[in-house]
């Protein structure tokens, strides 16, 4: 067995067989091929007989591996091999034969237990005294560097570490050694009186060298002409974060990633520059393609990832037509590498905090709050006297466990929780826990020869949830393997295999709807447990949540990649692809009878309310997709003198066919095991109900043709041209097919003539321009032009003959000329190298033009009847740029340091938009995406008279449109019109009163800095993401507490405490400088969007903190670990905002109805270890 | 040779593998083929009508029957004001309405509709009935409306066009001719066979209520702006309606039309409907005798009760539910019967509580309020003690088996009996209806009994006497209320100032009705108590002007008499601002829900402006209607007499 691989500068790297040593790491998938090379291994000797006539220095090397268990290293730049030797030897060893076979040739070999490296010998005039150097060359970490070139300086001979990073040279004792290796910066080191160096190689900061992935192919990022943007892949390591997306956010300018919940199943969205479309009728996010095939980015395994590109102006994704309009990003896994096998286990520990966990008014300030909030409203108390004493005597002590108490209306039961209840509960504390562990554990391998190499990776996830009655859970398991064969010399094949799953378990109860009503229902006084100790409902949140069942999610993906590669001629490669991927989503969802327990401790069947359904019974679903993408392309590259052409050519389609199946049954009969054989089929009463059965099918397909001309000159002047023709499922035939071209253009600066007096000092400048036309075919519905009934199956709600009817309505009406989105993407950028490269810089601008969007329905009088359709009606633009600055250097005294700092921003303006009448409730032609509009507070008025007087200065209607019966407490509006009189006009842009914009409320400047320093053994780094500037209107009774809206929908929190309160005898006391306004029931005078309420959402989050210790290998080697990091690492640990600590500026718009009530995000600590084997 | 290969792969690409329908959808063109596809469609949109509410009575809130403890702002004038956007115009139904009429017709006449053909028309008249039911909600709420017969495009001019309002008589006639067809159409028994689907009375009594509405409303706005060619009617001020003739050429005779119109349908309904019984029982244990009268507006079957004509039937195992029986047993969702209600009943034996040898025991106890009354008041009016529950239940988490003092301080957090008289009426005696949320007990939607009463005033109206089948149909309401059914008797012993205190159907116009009228009215109200159509009754008979000057105060019960004493005297706090709890007994010694705080708006009792008999239309609806967007006048929409076309204001000068 031989074990090679052959590097960028041709290095041939032979590597002794270290399997055998390796035998007791081996986990159970790899072991086929273990057994293989190691049993081949033991079955040699060290003795050898060779018989070889006129044979090439090559040839009999090879022999002398075969047979033996010795193994070459040599350079062959350095080393010929071709030399024709004969060589006759019988039971010799090895020294023996080596002598005779280099006898009179300038090669000399060092045996090194079972590796003999070759290396030159120097045909040079006697000189000095020579003498020999052995060292050890070491990355940055103190990971050897294996095949890195030593020469002499000024001469040829030298050559190149084994294994371990070891090296011996003779060399002259005055001379200069130069240490080399690709990806590396090279170093010269000077020998003097030294035996023994220690060198250790920092890796090139000459990012700009880099191949960076580009749709269908690579491109030197030298020579790339779109906005292209390579994630740097470091930042990702170690992050306790439960998905790729979380840890990608702030990483990459422009990339925009938004978590608005923090539940476990909950995924980040992910969008490229910025508002693509309205979103109502289509959607624009990024396509998002792992090794080539769409796929979803949160199930791959960070350790898989070799890098990832972010392909950003229409120039770069153009070549992937109509499914990447707004941006590619690209995945590519890591592969197989020849060489030394490898293993690398990745884990950590983590514990999770909800990051910002509401917390509610005690129950006695909570009636009194609810009291003041009905007086102010002229209703009077809503708790009484009685209620009042009662709900503090629970609090002092005096009622023991009494949290209730019989209904006075029904002695049997305890009082509506509503109406009797005195507990004094915080709600988000009852169901959220403070903490709670989760665990990742992440195993690859890889290795292999040049013929046939491999990569398996497996990673496992654990994150337990914050419920707190009923766990719930999230686990996701990969498995990842890839082969690649090289079947001739001009054709390989590639075979790539991927396997996901997920498993989400959470309580039934817990849905959208409990975050609202756990807010607007879990009164403090609500009891969690009756005075018996049962759990209580009335409804409550707990019941349900604890004893309601479980819903269980299990997702499967399953990828499987064929890639063919030919290369019949020098510079003409032809790519075929077959991609196929199969997911399946089983879903199970079971709803459990719960019993409360009436006053004698009996139970009987509760009633479940808002919570779950009020029978027991079992839902399953199966679905299935399949997906199906064959690319074929081809390219061919040519050089004359400094003309660098490259064409490429391709044809791809795709067919996306799902399929869906559910079933609900209800009664289950036994709870310890619901599957849908075990329901009875009747309500709790007896009846029969008749099980629910769905199924469905869809389908969607697209094809393109595409091509692409690369052109430079001298590297110097780079002109990319591209064209894809595209058809969609989406549209009809005579609207089916577009022509998508785009063109960029690149001059490098920095390599002119002109520029080399400036290039020490600015070692690149790059210019870029593009432009791009593209089509967006994500319609939403994925039939849009077909015009469908809605009929539903049993599902009327008017009962006739004992069963729910069939209903059907008149159907939707469609705009006829549905198309295109056409989107148009100008962008001009600069990359920046200063600093021998150490100070990298880009910056790109662009402005995006999104026409014809499906915008939503433009406005009609009414007497149409029915929604109007939505058409290619709207216009936006978008415009922004993208900063990144990147400073990495190296000390002497060897501590290695890393700033990067990106900043992107992106403003949209609607450029189009039918609404004649300039209504304000929807989107007008110039307006800027976003903005809210609200009155000009003047403050709150103290007293009865200074509000008298405000109204006073008002004489034409004072604040009569938005309330009445103004008093102390509540809000003064400006009149900013002065008219005399407080309102919005008719709400339209021509007449909106006293409405002005007072903010707005996208998030602009994105940022994220991330500092790294290593020394020695020890690095850490700190990550700082956040947005600069955005307003944020959040006028929910999440904000304002009981205003607004009506008791039952109206929130208590700590917070809210600082209403106004204008009378001294208030238990709470006097408070006129209050934040919020007196509180009004169901009056919403004071809480209309207004300046004094808007929110600064602005924000700063230390989003990971991590120290790692790498523990010297001299140490680990001792127990066969190449390398060992331990770390701690911290998420979410730091956030800085003006923002009302009611919310969290990452969730004020998550939750249900983006009221901010969301799942909490995580505050995570680590611990965690990282092994090479 | 990249061109080439480009070009070569172009002409492979195929609209073939392109072509991908819907496989899981049906197309218009295969649906509302068959009857049971026009069944799905029809019961649909039985949406329209109102029900699913967990306040069965929230129809006649806000009227002189009916007080929750939140006033409506139509009482206090400036309150009430114009909408920017939404409102009551708005064609959502009638699209649905025509486009069904507008695919099916046409397919019926074509014979291309599978299924039985009696079946397939009653369908059909079942939607042209939706339809009329639909235009009667505008009819009342805005007066002149837009008469849109089919489903229009989505092109502005066309809607602008149709957006023309049309007179309020045109628009009572083509509800009456949408009302004939049905009538064609359907059959006499509703198909299902129980009253959950729509019958021809159905029809006829809509049709008597429509024409009846048009009729009242005619003759008591007469000579305003609020009927067509009426001085000031904003129609005029639009070219499309400024000529306009009546159809049946003037006023007096479109009143006439519809009276008769009222009378010959509400005729055929009542001679078909037979009332129920009422033996005067309230049921007290499971021994006693079940009253069929009473239990029937809460029954969970309905179809026994022949006076029953359309209801909609809840079931807990399909997951259709309401809260009514919880209601009833409790506090009526928080909506009280006014003193002007309980008083507005007469005593058994015909005469008024005033009336000399009444017989009246007073109202300084709820018991002695019933006592040898009217059997309805007997019956409805729930007395704290009686049994709520008389069938136990483990699902009856939220029963009240025994009838509470009432909570006129709202103690228990819910919005308690903010008038202190609450009624039973729809209550069910099984507590396995009263789980939150989960009772199942019918809702009526058309009752047969006001096809009796309809006639009865329709004839008046018209002949300024009854006939003999008015007289019947009266006979047989007070006989079956246990009350004298001689009607002379009462409307001898008629005070109407007295009347007038706690009933505004007195009034019409501001000024008082005659004797008979009123008490035809009055049997109405007493019949039809909390049965949704108190609103309409009052707005057609224009009972509300006097209030323009003198405000009307909201009573409940006498709380500053004995009754005081069934709350703790510390708890009665009243002139201490906002914290008090109840009216103070200096204004009366009648609760007043909405007089316990000076700061509540209608602290000072009801008020009324003219404007407010209609609603008033959005502004949006005028912009959008507009040449440009912004010039109101350039719209075909008028608004309503009184209402500005600016948002947010409050009508004035009327």
């Amino acid at each position: 067995m031989k074990y090679s691989s052959t590097n960028e500068k041709g290095h041939k790297l032979k590597v002794l067989d270290w399997m055998n040593h390796r035998k007791v790491f081996m986990v159970l998938f790899l072991c086929c091929i273990i057994q293989t090379i190691s049993t081949k291994a033991f079955s040699q000797t060290t003795e050898l007989s060779l018989n070889l006539k006129n044979v090439s220095v090559e040839q009999v090397l090879n022999q002398i591996e075969a047979k033996t268990t010795y193994r070459f290293l040599y350079n062959k730049n350095m080393v010929d091999v071709n030399h024709k030797v004969s060589i006759v030897c019988k039971k010799q060893n090895v020294s023996q034969t080596l002598d005779q076979i280099f006898k009179g040739l300038d090669i000399a070999y060092t045996i090194n237990g079972k590796q003999i490296v070759l290396s030159k010998i120097e045909k040079r005039p006697v000189s000095n005294t020579t003498k020999k150097v052995n060292g050890t060359i070491t990355d940055e970490k103190g990971e050897p560097i294996i095949g890195a070139t030593v020469l002499v300086e000024g001469e040829s001979a030298g050559t190149i570490t084994d294994v371990n990073g070891k090296f011996a040279l003779t060399v002259p004792s005055d001379s200069k050694i130069k240490i080399s290796y690709i990806g590396f910066e090279s170093k010269l080191v000077s020998v003097y009186n030294q035996n023994i160096l220690n060198i250790s190689l920092s890796e090139s900061s000459k990012v700009l060298d880099e191949l960076v992935v580009i749709g269908f192919g690579t491109q030197k990022k030298v020579n790339l002409t779109g906005s292209v943007a390579s994630v740097n892949t470091k930042q990702l390591e170690s992050r306790p974060v439960t998905n790729l997306s979380n840890a990608l956010q702030g990483i990459t300018p422009g990339l925009n990633i938004t978590q608005s919940s923090g539940s476990l199943e909950g995924r980040p969205t992910v969008n490229i520059r910025g508002i693509t479309t309205i979103g109502q009728g289509s959607s624009g996010s990024p396509l998002i393609l792992i090794d080539g095939m769409e796929g979803d980015l949160n199930t791959v395994n960070p350790q898989d990832i070799d890098n990832i590109s972010v392909l950003k102006d229409a120039a770069a994704s153009s070549i992937y037509g109509s499914r990447a309009p707004f941006g590619v990003i690209l995945i590519t896994t890591r592969q197989g590498e020849a060489g030394k096998m490898k293993i690398n286990y990745n884990g950590n520990c983590r514990m999770n905090e909800p990051l910002s966990l509401p917390k509610m008014m005690d129950s006695y300030t909570f009636v009194n709050y609810f009291n003041a909030a009905q007086r102010n409203v002229g209703k009077g108390d809503f708790f009484d006297a009685e209620r009042v004493q009662r709900v503090k005597d629970f609090i002092d002590g005096k009622l023991g466990k009494n949290t209730d108490i019989v209904d006075p209306n029904n002695a049997s039961y305890w009082g509506d929780g509503y109406s009797y209840g005195n507990d004094n509960i915080d709600w988000y504390r009852a169901i959220y826990k403070t903490s709670t562990p989760s665990q990742q554990h992440s195993l690859s391998t890889s290795g292999g020869t040049e013929k046939v190499n491999y990569y398996l990776s497996a990673d496992y996830l654990n994150q337990e949830g914050l419920m707190k009655l009923n766990q719930d859970t999230y686990n996701s398991y990969s498995i990842n393997a890839k082969v690649n064969a090289k079947l001739s010399k001009w054709a390989s094949l590639a075979y790539t295999a991927r396997f996901t799953r997920e498993d989400y378990v959470k309580p039934t109860a817990l849905s959208d709807n409990l975050y609202q009503h756990l807010g607007r229902q879990g009164w403090p006084t609500l009891p969690l447990y009756d005075p018996n100790g049962y759990l209580f409902s009335s409804p409550s949140p707990a019941l349900a949540l604890r004893d309601g069942g479980q819903t269980k999610t299990q997702t499967d993906w399953n990828y499987q990649q064929l890639n063919l590669t030919l290369e019949p001629l020098a510079g003409w490669k032809i790519f075929a692809n077959l991609n196929y991927k199969i997911g399946d989503i089983f879903y199970h969802s079971e709803v459990l009878p719960t019993y409360q327990h009436d006053v004698n401790g009996d139970p009987f069947l509760s009633v479940q309310g808002y919570y779950l359904s009020s029978n027991s019974g079992v839902t399953e679903r199966a679905s299935r997709t399949n997906y199906f993408s064959p690319n074929i392309y081809t390219e061919y590259t040519k050089s004359m003198g400094k003309n660098n052409i490259k064409a490429m050519v391709g044809f791809q389609s795709e067919i996306n066919k799902y399929r869906v199946f559910d079933a609900n049954r209800v009664g289950v009969m036994v709870t310890s095991s619901t599957n849908l054989d075990l329901t009875s089929g009747t309500d709790y009463s007896g009846t029969t109900v008749a099980p629910s059965v769905n199924g469905s099918y869809t389908d969607w397909a697209t094809q393109g043709v595409f091509g692409r001309l690369n052109y430079d000159y001298d590297g110097r002047y780079l002109v990319e041209a591209d064209l894809r023709y595209d058809g969609t499922s989406r549209f009809r035939a005579a609207n089916r097919w577009k022509y998508f071209p785009s063109a960029s253009f690149g001059w490098n600066v920095s390599r002119e003539k002109f520029w080399e007096t400036i290039e020490p000092f600015v070692n690149t400048l790059k210019l870029r321009a593009s432009y791009g036309d593209l089509g967006n075919q994500n319609t939403t519905s994925l039939y849009p032009t077909y015009v469908t009934m809605p009929v539903g199956i049993s599902n009327g709600t008017w009962i006739i003959n004992g069963a729910r009817p069939n209903s059907s309505s008149s159907p939707a009406l469609l705009s006829s000329t549905m198309t295109w989105e056409r989107i148009k993407t100008y962008n001009v950028g600069v990359d920046l190298g200063l600093l021998d490269n150490r100070l990298t810089s880009s910056f790109d601008y662009y402005i995006r033009y999104t026409n014809d969007m499906i915008g939503p329905a433009p406005e009609l009088p009414v007497t149409l009847g029915t929604t109007v359709p939505t058409t290619n009606n709207t216009d936006l633009k978008t415009k922004g740029f993208e900063f990144s600055l990147t400073w990495n250097d190296r000390l002497d005294n060897g501590l290695g340091y890393n700033v990067n700092f990106v900043l992107s921003d992106s403003k949209t303006e609607i450029t189009r938009y039918p609404n004649p009448t300039g209504n304000l409730s929807t989107y007008y032609t110039g307006q800027q995406y976003g903005e809210i509009w609200g009155y000009t507070t003047i403050g709150i008025a103290k007293t009865q008279e200074e509000m008298d007087k405000h109204l006073a200065t008002l004489e034409n209607g004072g604040q009569n449109a938005v309330g009445s019966n103004w008093g102390a407490g509540d809000i003064m509006y400006k009149d900013v019109n002065k008219d005399g009189k407080i309102d919005n006009g008719s709400n339209t842009v021509g007449d909106h009163g006293d409405y002005t914009v007072i903010g707005n409320n996208q998030p602009r400047f994105n940022f994220g800095l991330n500092l790294s320093a290593n020394w020695k053994n020890v690095d850490c780094s700190l990550f700082l993401q956040g947005v600069a500037k955005r307003d944020y209107w959040q006028g929910s009774s999440y904000f304002f507490g009981a205003s607004g809206a009506g008791v039952w929908h109206a929130v208590a929190l700590v917070q809210h405490k600082d209403y106004f309160r204008g009378d001294a005898s208030d238990y709470l006391g006097l408070n006129l400088d209050s934040y919020y306004p007196r509180p009004l029931q169901g009056d919403e005078r004071n809480i209309k969007p207004q300046t004094r309420y808007l929110q600064n959402a602005a924000y700063i989050r230390l989003k990971n903190l991590q120290l790692g210790y790498t523990i010297p290998a001299n140490i680990t080697q001792k127990v066969l670990i190449q390398k060992c990091r331990i770390y701690v690492s911290g998420e979410n640990l730091l956030t800085c905002t003006k923002l009302s600590s009611l919310f969290d500026p990452e969730t004020i718009d998550g939750g249900y109805s983006s009221n901010g009530n969301a799942y909490p995000l995580n505050k995570v600590y680590s611990v965690g270890a990282s092994l090479t084997f | 040779m990249v061109g080439t290969i480009f070009l070569l792969s172009i002409s492979s690409c195929s609209d073939d593998f392109l072509d991908r329908q819907p496989s899981s959808n049906i197309t218009p063109e295969n649906y509302l083929k068959q009857e049971a596809d026009l069944v799905s469609y029809v019961v649909n949109l039985y949406s329209v009508f109102p029900t699913d509410n967990w306040n069965p009575w929230a129809n006649d809130n806000n009227t002189d029957d009916l007080a929750s403890s939140s006033y409506d702002n139509k009482y206090v004038p400036g309150q009430w004001k114009v909408g920017q956007t939404g409102g009551d115009w708005n064609f959502t139904n009638i699209y649905n309405c025509n486009y069904f009429l507008q695919t099916v017709l046409p397919r019926y006449h074509a014979g291309e509709i599978t299924g039985d053909v009696e079946s397939i028309k009653h369908d059909i008249g079942e939607m042209y009935l939706i339809r009329a039911y639909v235009y009667f909600t505008k009819l009342q709420a805005l007066g002149d409306f837009p008469i849109i017969k089919t489903t229009l495009t989505d092109n502005k001019e066309i809607l602008t066009e149709a957006s023309k309002r049309a007179p309020q008589t045109d628009v009572a006639h083509f509800i009456i001719a949408d009302l004939d067809s049905a009538i064609m159409m359907m059959k006499t028994n509703a198909p299902d066979g129980n009253r959950n689907r729509l019958s021809k009375s159905c029809a006829q009594l809509l049709k008597s209520r429509v024409a009846l509405y048009e009729a009242t409303w005619l003759k008591y706005f007469k000579g305003t702006a609020f009927v067509p060619n009426g001085p000031n009617w904003p129609g005029a001020s639009k070219d499309y309606n400024k000529n306009y003739t009546f159809p049946q050429g003037t006023i007096d005779k479109e009143i006439e039309y519809f009276f008769t119109q009222a009378m010959d349908a509400a005729k055929a309904v009542a001679d078909a409907t037979p009332l129920v019984t009422n033996n005067m029982v309230i049921q007290q244990s499971t021994s006693d005798p079940v009253n069929p009268y009473c239990a029937m507006f809460g029954a969970v079957d309905m179809s026994p009760y022949s006076e029953i004509l359309f209801w909609r039937r809840y079931d807990l195992a399909l997951g259709i539910c309401n809260n009514i029986a919880v209601e009833m047993g409790y506090a009526n969702s928080g909506c009280g019967l006014t003193k002007g209600l309980v008083d507005c009943f007469l005593m058994k034996n015909g005469l008024p509580i005033y009336a000399s040898g009444s017989g009246y025991a007073g109202d300084d106890s709820i018991q002695p309020i019933r006592k040898n009354r009217d059997g309805r008041l007997n019956l409805f009016l729930k007395q704290p003690g009686e049994l709520n529950i008389l069938y136990p239940s483990t699902a009856g988490t939220h029963a009240t088996p025994i009838e509470p003092l009432p909570d006129i301080l709202c103690k228990t957090g819910n919005s308690g009996y903010p008038t202190g008289y609450s009624t039973r009426k729809a209550l069910n005696f099984d507590a396995a209806l009263c789980g939150n949320g989960l009772g199942y007990s019918g809702e009526i939607v058309f009752l047969g009994t006001e096809a009796y009463l309809n006639y009865m005033e329709a004839c008046y109206e018209k002949t300024g006497t009854l006939d003999a089948d008015a007289q019947k149909y009266w006979r047989a309401i007070r006989v079956r209320a246990n009350v004298d059914p001689d009607y002379q008797k009462t409307i001898d012993a008629t005070d109407l100032s007295k009347e007038a205190a706690g009933d505004w159907g007195a009034y019409s116009g501001g000024a008082l009705v005659d004797k008979t009228l009123y008490n035809i009215r009055r049997e109405r109200r007493c019949e039809l108590m909390c049965d949704g159509l108190r609103n309409m009754d009052l707005r057609r008979w224009r009972a509300m002007d006097q209030m323009i000057n003198t405000p009307y105060h909201i009573e409940g019960f006498k709380l500053w008499g004995p009754m005081q004493y069934w709350y703790p005297a510390s708890e009665l706090t009243y002139g201490i601002g906002d914290k008090s709890r109840v009216s103070s007994p200096s204004l009366s010694h009648y609760l007043r829900p909405f007089e316990k705080t000076t700061t509540c708006l209608a602290y000072n009792g009801y008020k009324w402006a003219m404007a407010h008999y209609l609603n008033p239309i959005a502004i949006q609806h005028f912009l959008i209607t507009s040449s440009d967007g912004k010039d109101i006048t350039t719209s075909p929409i008028y608004q309503n007499p009184g209402w500005s076309t600016t948002a947010n204001t409050a009508p004035t000068g009327y």
